[in-house]
């Protein structure tokens, strides 16, 4: 029956392109026969339908062309919605119109991105973060649980009496607290956060083309622009006065920080004269890896070797970088930087 | 005179303190960002990825990167082999001068090589060689009785002297 109806529909339809008029005498008819019952509807009710009257006319089918209007109207219409749009300036946290948080992309200070998945992420995520889970991971086997850890702060000797009631000692060598490393478990296996890459400028107080030349060349080889940091202090030493630009740095993340740390361990390091790899001493104790580049190094990066000629030799900085991991130490980070292709050399020092 | 100094000095302060609220408009800067290209870096093994960059060069054959590079193949038996004779220099000499300190492991190159030109390019056959001699004459030495393979295995002596200490 089904099958049988559904044919009928699509004549009824095909017949209404057809022949519009002869569908509405159709129609009009059948709505005479169901309405002739209510005689008290038909006061209230429009007798005029949109069915009865009659289609555009022949001259009005001609002129119709939205697609010709459109084309000579010179001007976008204005648009349907309200369109919030961010202030340029920042008048107070008082003021009515208040910008967006960076993250809305209809914030002045909104960076889009990322547009790539970068050669050395898709390494980590599919070859490096399983292999370091693999190294670190100290299975307790269930219904175990892991011993008491050692306590971070010192007792006294009570070889005083004074020692009574004291609050415990610090930890030796300094008075900061080293971070804990908790059980590498799939969810905080180390990777990287972010890389710093900073060049302290010595002449940058005498002559200023000296930053110029630093950030144009940071922004080459990172992608990003350089930012200029002013000293903090007066220094005599360093001839640094309070207030003077004094080095250029950039931090990198996501998708330029990939790029450069592959940048820098595929085709930089091994392009260095009797390259030993990275002081296994570097670090911070806290998971953060840093070494440094002299200026002839600066000077084989890809980009700048490209078009050497546009730098000043003698300008060429020198840049240190540091590569900050999620790791709470020095060991891990290491272990994770060394899957990435970093050497390190000498004693490693945790 | 002695009574309008202290009065002056008490003023200079409050002045310079302002009177009105203030809170000066901020300027909100669109992030500079560099353009940036899709480079091909072409490593020297011949392996291809793509990376984004300020460079405009489209293509960046790298001559040397980690994949030619001692200290990350640190197994690598071709690498730890390579004279440092990038330039020619060091044969140049030898052809002009004569061959003094090195002159018995040039005869034997010469022999192996047949005056051959590149020595890296020449050598990997016959390393490659070497190495499968050394497979089946070992393939040999387990499998069949040991009388046979007292030939086979003055050759492999043979072949260790030649290349003076493979291992």
């Amino acid at each position: 029956m089904a099958s049988r109806r559904v044919p009928y529909v699509l004549q009824s339809l095909s017949l209404r392109k057809r022949s519009f008029r002869n569908f509405q005498c159709l129609y009009s008819s059948r709505k005479a026969s169901t309405f002739n019952g209510m005689t008290e509807l038909s006061e209230d009710v429009d007798p005029l339908s949109s069915m009865q009257t009659p289609g555009p006319s022949e001259e009005h089918r001609a002129s119709f062309d939205p697609i010709a209007r459109s084309r000579r109207r010179k001007t976008p219409l204005p648009s349907s919605r309200y369109k919030f749009r961010s202030p340029k300036y920042y008048r107070g946290p008082l003021h009515p119109h208040q910008p967006p948080p960076a993250t809305d992309p209809d914030s002045r200070e909104f960076i889009p991105g990322p547009f790539s998945l970068p050669r050395l992420q898709q390494t980590y995520h599919s070859t490096v973060a399983p292999d370091l889970l693999t190294l670190m991971y100290k299975h307790h086997p269930p219904g175990t649980l892991p011993g008491p850890s050692e306590p971070r702060l010192r007792s006294w000797d009570g070889s005083s009496p004074y020692h009574k009631n004291r609050p415990l000692r610090g930890p030796r060598g300094g008075p900061t607290l080293l971070l804990l490393r908790r059980p590498i478990t799939f969810r905080n296996i180390p990777r990287l956060e972010k890389i710093h890459v900073h060049s302290f400028l010595k002449e940058a107080g005498s002559e200023a083309a000296h930053l110029q030349v630093a950030g144009m060349i940071m922004q080459a080889i990172t992608n990003v622009r350089a930012t200029v940091f002013r000293a903090k202090h007066t220094i005599a030493n360093f001839n640094l006065r309070k207030g003077s630009p004094c080095s250029v740095g950039v931090e990198l993340r996501g998708e330029d920080m990939y790029n450069f740390l592959a940048k820098v361990t595929e085709v930089v390091m091994p392009r260095i004269k009797e390259y030993k790899g990275v002081r296994g001493k570097s670090g911070d104790s806290s998971g953060d890896i840093a070494w440094r580049f002299g200026s002839e190094t600066v000077g084989t990066f890809p980009e700048i070797e490209i078009n050497y000629d546009a730098y000043p030799p003698k300008m060429i900085p020198e840049i240190h970088i540091i590569v900050c991991t999620t790791a709470t130490n020095d060991k891990d980070a290491r272990l994770l930087l060394s899957s990435m292709g970093v050497p390190f050399h000498g004693k490693h020092v945790n | 005179m002695s009574l309008s100094t202290p009065l002056r000095r008490a003023c200079l302060p409050s002045s310079s303190i302002p009177q009105t609220q203030c809170r000066h408009a901020t300027l909100i800067r669109r992030p500079k960002r560099p353009y940036t290209f899709t480079q091909l870096v072409t490593l020297s093994d011949g392996s291809t990825y793509t990376h984004r960059t300020t460079s405009p060069a489209p293509v960046y054959v790298s001559t040397k990167d980690t994949r030619n590079t001692l200290l990350w193949n640190p197994s690598s038996q071709k690498m730890l082999n390579i004279e440092a004779d990038e330039a020619g220099k060091l044969r140049a000499f030898r052809e002009k001068f004569g061959r003094g300190w090195d002159a018995a492991r040039m005869e034997e190159k010469d022999e192996e090589d047949g005056m051959e030109g590149g020595a890296e390019g020449g050598r990997e056959p016959e390393e490659k060689e070497d190495n499968l001699m050394d497979l089946i004459s070992g393939y040999g030495l387990e499998a069949e009785a040991k009388g046979e393979a007292k030939g086979v295995r003055q050759e492999k002596e043979k072949s260790g002297k030649r290349k003076g200490g493979q291992r």
